[in-house]
Parts: C-alpha cells; sequence; structure tokens
C-alpha cells in the first residue's frame, strides 16, 4: 500500500472526531493543497458517463484535481482517458470542452494523435534522426481508469483499491436509481448547466445530501410549490423519526435511503407515453421490481469525492481553490424511453436546479455564506453530531441513523482524515 | 410588396418598451412585469450551452411557459429567496435594437443588453442577446417569448436569481 510516511503536521483525525468538524478544513490553503495530493490526485475521481460520449472520435474534457484529462471514444468504441497534454512540449492537446475529432492535433508544432492516443505524425520528423521512435510519444493515458454502469471514473494514481472496492455498498444505490430507465441504461447527454460558487469543495456533499434537515427552512416554499404542482407527498421531510434512511458507507460514500420512509414518488397522468414506460419497465425487470421502483423515491448518493445523484440529475464538481468551486448539473435521462417522458424530465430539472433553478440556488446562497461564517475563528468547530447517541452500526460496515441524523456526514469525514493523514490510499475500510 | 404587406415596425415604439421593461425588472417590480406577457401560451426561455439547442432534448437555464413563468415571480415575491436577500442592486444598457415585422400583429426584436447586479459585496456583469416576439394588441406590445442568449451560457456562472 503506496502511504505517505512522514507524519503529517495536521492530525486531520483530531479534527473531524467527537461530532464535530474544524473549521480550519474549509478555509486552510495548505489543507486544500494537501487535498489535492492526499484524495484528489489519488482516489477514483468520477469523469463522465459513456452516453456523453456515443460516437468514436466523441471527446470532451474534464479535470482530475489540477490535471487536465481528455476522454476518447476510439475506433474500436472503447472510451479512453488520457492527459491532455502534448507529448512534445507539454502544451494543452485539445482546447475544445467537447466534440468529435478523427485525430487530435496539437496546435504548437502540429504533433497529430490518433483516438487511441498513438502518435500518427512528428512534424519534420526527420530532425530528430534516430532519436525519436513514434512508439515511444503516444499520449499518456491516466494510471487507472473503469467503469461502472456507464459511468466512467479514473486516478491518476497508478496504486490504490480497485474500482469495485471503492465504490462497495453504493453500486446498490446506483442500481436502484438507474433500474428506474425503461432500459435500465441512462442517458447524460441533453447538455450541462454549469455554475461556480465561492465556497469550499465539501461544503456542497455536505449540503447535498443533508436536504431532510435544511429542505423545511431553506427550500419550504420550493418544496410546497412542487408539492403543489405534482401532488408528491413531501411530509416525511418533517419527520425525524424514520430509521435508515440516512446512511453512511466505508469508503466515505453517503447515501439518503427513502425506501423505509412514507414519502412516495409524485402520482404522474397515465398518458400513453407513461403507459409505454410503465410496459418497457415491467417487461425487463418484471412486475413486482417495477412497481418497488415506482412506488418509492430512489435514494440520494453520493460517490466519494464528486459525483451526487439527486432526483432529477448527476451532479459533479470541481474544486478550484480552497474558496472556490465549479459544480455541473446534468438532467438524467431514460435511455430508450418515450420522448414526453424525457422532456417532462428536463422540465422538472429546470425547475430545481442549475443557476436559475427554484431549490438548488438557495443551498449554493448558504454555502457562500457558510464559507464566511467559517472565518470567525471563536468555538472553531462545526456541530454534526446529531443522531450520535442512536447510531446504528451495519453488518457490511457503515453505519445507519434517522432522518436528518448527521451520520452520513460524520463517515465521510471519517474517510477524508484517514486520506488526509495517509493511512490509506482509498481503500474502503 | 404586396399591398397587406406589414408596415416597418417603429424602433422608436419598441424601444421604449424595452426600455420600461428593463426599468421594471431591474426595480424588481415583478408583477408590473408580469403584465408585460400575454396571460398564456408564452416562453420565457435561457438557453444552455448553445444558443440553438432543441429544448426537447437539452437542458436549458430557464424554459418557463406561462405557469412556470408565474410561479417564478411567485417565488420571486416571497421573499424566501436567499440570493435576494438583501435585493441585489441592478441596471442594464439595452442597446442594438432591430425590430422586424413577422406578422401583421407579431413584431421580433432583437437587442443587446450589459447588466451590472451588485450585491453581498460583488458586482456581476452579464452580457447577451434578448430576442423578443412582441404583440401589438389594443394599442400596446405584449410579451409572447423572450428568448436570452447569454453571452456566458457555457461557462460556470454565479446564481441566476433575478429576472434577466
Amino acid at each position: 500500500m503506496a502511504t505517505d510516511m512522514r507524519p503529517p503536521l495536521i492530525d486531520y483525525h483530531a479534527l473531524v472526531s467527537g461530532g464535530r468538524v474544524h473549521g480550519s478544513l474549509y478555509r486552510d490553503p495548505q489543507v486544500y493543497q494537501r487535498e489535492l495530493d492526499q484524495v484528489w490526485h489519488k482516489v477514483w475521481v468520477y469523469l463522465c458517463h459513456e452516453s456523453e460520449l456515443p460516437l468514436p472520435g466523441d471527446f470532451l474534457r474534464r479535470q482530475i484535481g489540477t490535471q487536465p484529462v481528455l476522454v476518447v471514444r476510439g475506433e474500436d468504441n472503447a472510451i479512453r482517458v488520457f492527459f491532455n497534454r502534448c507529448r512534445h512540449r507539454g502544451n494543452l492537446l485539445c482546447n475544445r470542452e467537447h466534440g468529435n475529432a478523427d485525430s487530435f492535433r496539437c496546435p504548437y508544432h502540429a504533433w497529430t494523435y490518433a483516438k487511441d492516443g498513438a502518435l500518427l505524425e512528428p512534424t519534420f520528423e526527420e530532425g530528430y534522426d534516430n532519436n525519436l521512435s513514434r512508439a515511444d510519444f503516444s499520449l499518456t493515458p491516466v494510471p487507472r481508469q473503469d467503469a461502472y454502469r456507464g459511468l466512467i471514473f479514473a486516478s491518476v494514481s497508478p496504486a490504490g483499491p480497485s474500482l469495485r472496492e471503492h465504490l462497495g455498498q453504493v453500486t446498490e444505490f446506483i442500481d436502484l436509481f438507474m433500474d428506474v430507465s425503461p432500459s435500465g441504461e441512462i442517458d447524460l447527454n441533453s447538455g450541462v448547466q454549469k455554475l461556480r460558487y465561492h465556497g469550499n469543495w465539501k461544503l456542497l456533499p455536505e449540503n447535498s445530501l443533508e436536504g431532510d434537515y435544511h429542505g423545511p427552512f431553506i427550500h419550504r416554499f420550493a418544496f410546497e410549490m412542487h408539492s403543489r404542482r405534482t401532488g408528491l407527498n413531501l411530509s416525511s421531510l418533517y419527520e425525524n423519526q424514520v430509521p435508515d434512511v440516512i446512511r453512511s458507507l466505508p469508503g466515505g460514500h453517503m447515501v439518503e435511503d427513502y425506501r423505509g420512509a412514507s414519502m412516495t414518488p409524485p402520482q404522474r397522468a397515465l398518458t400513453p407515453a407513461r403507459q409505454a414506460y410503465l410496459a418497457a419497465l415491467e417487461a425487463r425487470c418484471g412486475k413486482e421490481k417495477a412497481r418497488q421502483l415506482t412506488s418509492t423515491t430512489p435514494p440520494l448518493v453520493f460517490v466519494f469525492p464528486n459525483l451526487i445523484y439527486i432526483m432529477t440529475h448527476i451532479r459533479r464538481f470541481q474544486p478550484i481553490s480552497v474558496n472556490e468551486t465549479y459544480v455541473y448539473y446534468h438532467p438524467m435521462l431514460f435511455k430508450g424511453a418515450p420522448a414526453e417522458i424525457n422532456e417532462a424530465r428536463l422540465r422538472e430539472h429546470e425547475f430545481g436546479f442549475g443557476p436559475a433553478g427554484f431549490i438548488s440556488p438557495d443551498d449554493i446562497e448558504i454555502m457562500e455564506r457558510n464559507q464566511i461564517g467559517v472565518q470567525a475563528r471563536g468555538n472553531d468547530w462545526q456541530h454534526i453530531a446529531r443522531g450520535l447517541h442512536r447510531v446504528r452500526e451495519m453488518p457490511g460496515g457503515g453505519t445507519a441513523g434517522y432522518t436528518m441524523d448527521e451520520n452520513h456526514l460524520r463517515g465521510m469525514w471519517q474517510h477524508y482524515a484517514r486520506l488526509m493523514s495517509g493511512q490509506s490510499d482509498g481503500d474502503v475500510q | 410588396m404586396s399591398s397587406d404587406a406589414p408596415a416597418a415596425p417603429s424602433v422608436d415604439a419598441v424601444a421604449a418598451f424595452l426600455y420600461r421593461e428593463a426599468r421594471l425588472i431591474d426595480e424588481h417590480r415583478y408583477q408590473e412585469w408580469l403584465a408585460l406577457w400575454e396571460s398564456s401560451d408564452t416562453l420565457y426561455w435561457v438557453p444552455c450551452n448553445e444558443d440553438d439547442i432543441d429544448p426537447r432534448r437539452h437542458v436549458s437555464i430557464i424554459y418557463d411557459d406561462h405557469d412556470r413563468l408565474e410561479q417564478r415571480v411567485e417565488r420571486l415575491m416571497s421573499g424566501s429567496v436567499l440570493a435576494q436577500q438583501p435585493l441585489p442592486k441592478m441596471r442594464r444598457i439595452v442597446s442594438n435594437i432591430e425590430p422586424e415585422q413577422v406578422a401583421p400583429d407579431l413584431i421580433s426584436v432583437r437587442s443587446n443588453f450589459i447588466l451590472a447586479t451588485a450585491r453581498a459585496g460583488r458586482q456581476e456583469l452579464w452580457a447577451g442577446q434578448a430576442v423578443h416576439r412582441l404583440r401589438l394588441r389594443d394599442g400596446s406590445h405584449r410579451i409572447v417569448a423572450k428568448k436570452v442568449l447569454l453571452n456566458n451560457s457555457d461557462q460556470e456562472i454565479p446564481l441566476l436569481q433575478f429576472l434577466i
């Protein structure tokens, strides 16, 4: 196991134990620098879904920590992740955010690479005499890449647990939200809302997965409006006695599992499109499973460190500095569903999310104020001890708590502390 | 030109309408702004990523039919929008107004805007082009559709918790 043998200057466990988190973890630039090395440049980072690259030659840019990468679908249909850097002089190879290309030509000296990363044409090759072997100058693949149900992850560290080990139990919950698609496959290729906020990246998963507690306060108006419009019963959001809703999973993942809650999905009119959708779902997974899937609200899921699923979309995020973060909202459509169903999903997404939505902007504003609040250093701790007295240790690892409990936040921070202390290279103890 | 060809719209009249609309939204006079619209079959649209997307297959930043538009206004007036506490100070410049008659009672107007919003210690600049479809009814214009093409609709933008 590759670990950092130097003693850490900061005792990270002390900063996240006893149901509290120290304010420095949100504001200290040195902590942020260490996060890049110990978290972002080490663990599996979510990049994209394969549906965003449907055709050979489709490509998109992403970033892992500070490092630009290029995701490309090759002629052989394989999706590869390369460092987005020309092997010649280190220029950014691909400048476009996304598109389709036959090959990738560096604008600086026109070295050109194939979709599989092979160097096709180093210009004025004769000048290199025999000191240049094309085969030695292919694009550099990121050390590790893997996928789960089309979700593509990569790690810039050569060592560490496999993706399956990293995901562990969270795959059960990824399955739950994807299985609602009649084909079992999702489509993330309908554009992306992009947003920036002045706040630390860790505020986003914390806020995104504890909406049961803050929802009645900052989202009351939007929830009631949504309820009025769709008939969605949100009463369980105002209850806090439903057990096993809040889940912390090994690996720092967090889940709000609503299967035991009274909150049911909105009653939707049985239009021909809805009937076709339900028929396809039943044909794929059987009547009973289809009934279960459509009568419970899918979970909210956070896959450490940067993938969130909420209601209508996959959300990913990118830290820019200790106090700035980019957020990307990718609406999740159902592959193979009637167009009308997916169109309605887009409109439902726009209701809540993105820069002009009615729900998540209130979270973003709260996070910006949170970042200002933690600059005050008197009593420099955040309190995340809700449910500490009644937390349930789960047989397979992780914990379960009641609606509004904060055991999942504590779990994420424990995992974070292990990574930051150099005690873990991402394994899921 | 046939005899029933519509007369060229008056830039002055259209400009006066756009200036008034800009003043109402900059001053957070939401109900008066809503009253500028036709009461049904309207579209308030801010595309995302690109200007010419198919909204049935591609997400927008805003895609409001009249019901959703009313909800947007209701929410802005509710006092619950945290990014409106305190209210942003806003002023926009509207320029480059180019009206075009598209039907006897309908004009399409392109205009450019620069909007400065100031709130919570920061001033932010927004720029782009608006395309209004206006119907002339009872001697005044009503908004049928407004499409706002943000220059930065494909960039990581701050919250857009006001009318654009």
